[in-house]
């Protein structure tokens, strides 16, 4: 299966003690380390004020991770563990590699194109179009 | 006499029915006529993204998707914002994704 990357939100209760959020964070990475998974990133985004209540709540301690994986049944196994720990109100999780792919497409496209024109000497980027267009030799 | 013409029916056509948007943006008709007291055609809005050459519209950046919904939540329309069609599409998976981890406001808070 090819590797699949997922962004993980989760929202705590913001009076969490850093120690729980920790502990929630090391049950994670065990149950990933245990599929092979690489985690890219965790940032502790720390406390943000939420644009609406979520459990009577107005802040929330913000986690976000990265995850790189072949296994795509891990993430039903980390939502599950985030739905049963206390602290957690909120989670998501967003699978990111198909839309970087397409980014990636699109990027080389433009590239290809801007390649492609005639560059004027010492400019960069994309060169004027209309009576620019010289037969360029590849 | 060019008033009679375009008048739109009870249509869902673009600008049509309720109190209309000011004059020029969507309206068929131009500058004259009872449609638009203001008699002049605003200019042409480029898409944000396309200038910048965006690629991926990252949920998490509230600060930047913020600018384009209202202030109830509702995310503004491609006439207001001069958004192109694709971007308008990424545009409001984006804001949807971040509405629902509390990034955005779904609603006016009471």
């Amino acid at each position: 299966m090819e590797e699949r990357l997922y962004d993980l939100i989760f929202i705590c209760r913001p009076d969490t003690p850093e120690a729980d959020v920790d502990k929630i964070i090391s049950t994670l990475e065990h149950a990933a380390g245990e599929k092979q998974t690489k985690i890219e990133k965790t940032e502790k985004w720390g406390r943000k004020r939420m644009a609406y209540r979520v459990h009577k709540l107005r802040e929330g301690y913000y986690v976000y991770m990265s995850l790189r994986t072949t296994h795509g049944e891990l993430v039903k196994e980390l939502e599950r563990r985030l739905k049963v720990a206390d602290p957690v109100i909120k989670y998501l999780t967003v699978r990111l590699d198909e839309e970087l792919k397409r980014q990636a497409k699109l990027k080389a496209h433009r590239e290809r194109r801007a390649a492609r024109r005639p560059r004027k000497a010492g400019a960069t980027g994309t060169a004027p179009g209309g009576s620019e267009q010289a037969v360029a030799s590849s | 006499m060019a008033e009679e013409t375009q008048r739109p029916q009870q249509s869902s056509g673009p600008g049509a029915g309720g109190p209309r948007p000011g004059g020029g943006p969507g309206g068929r008709s131009g500058p004259g006529g009872k449609r638009g007291k203001r008699s002049y055609v605003r200019r042409k809005k480029v898409c944000r993204f396309c200038v910048d050459k965006v690629d991926l519209i990252d949920y998490k950046k509230a600060d930047v998707l913020g600018q384009f919904i209202q202030e109830r939540g509702k995310i503004l329309p491609r006439r207001m914002t001069g958004t192109c069609a694709r971007h308008q599409r990424w545009l409001s998976v984006a804001i949807k994704r971040a509405q629902n981890i509390a990034l955005l406001p779904f609603g006016a808070e009471i």
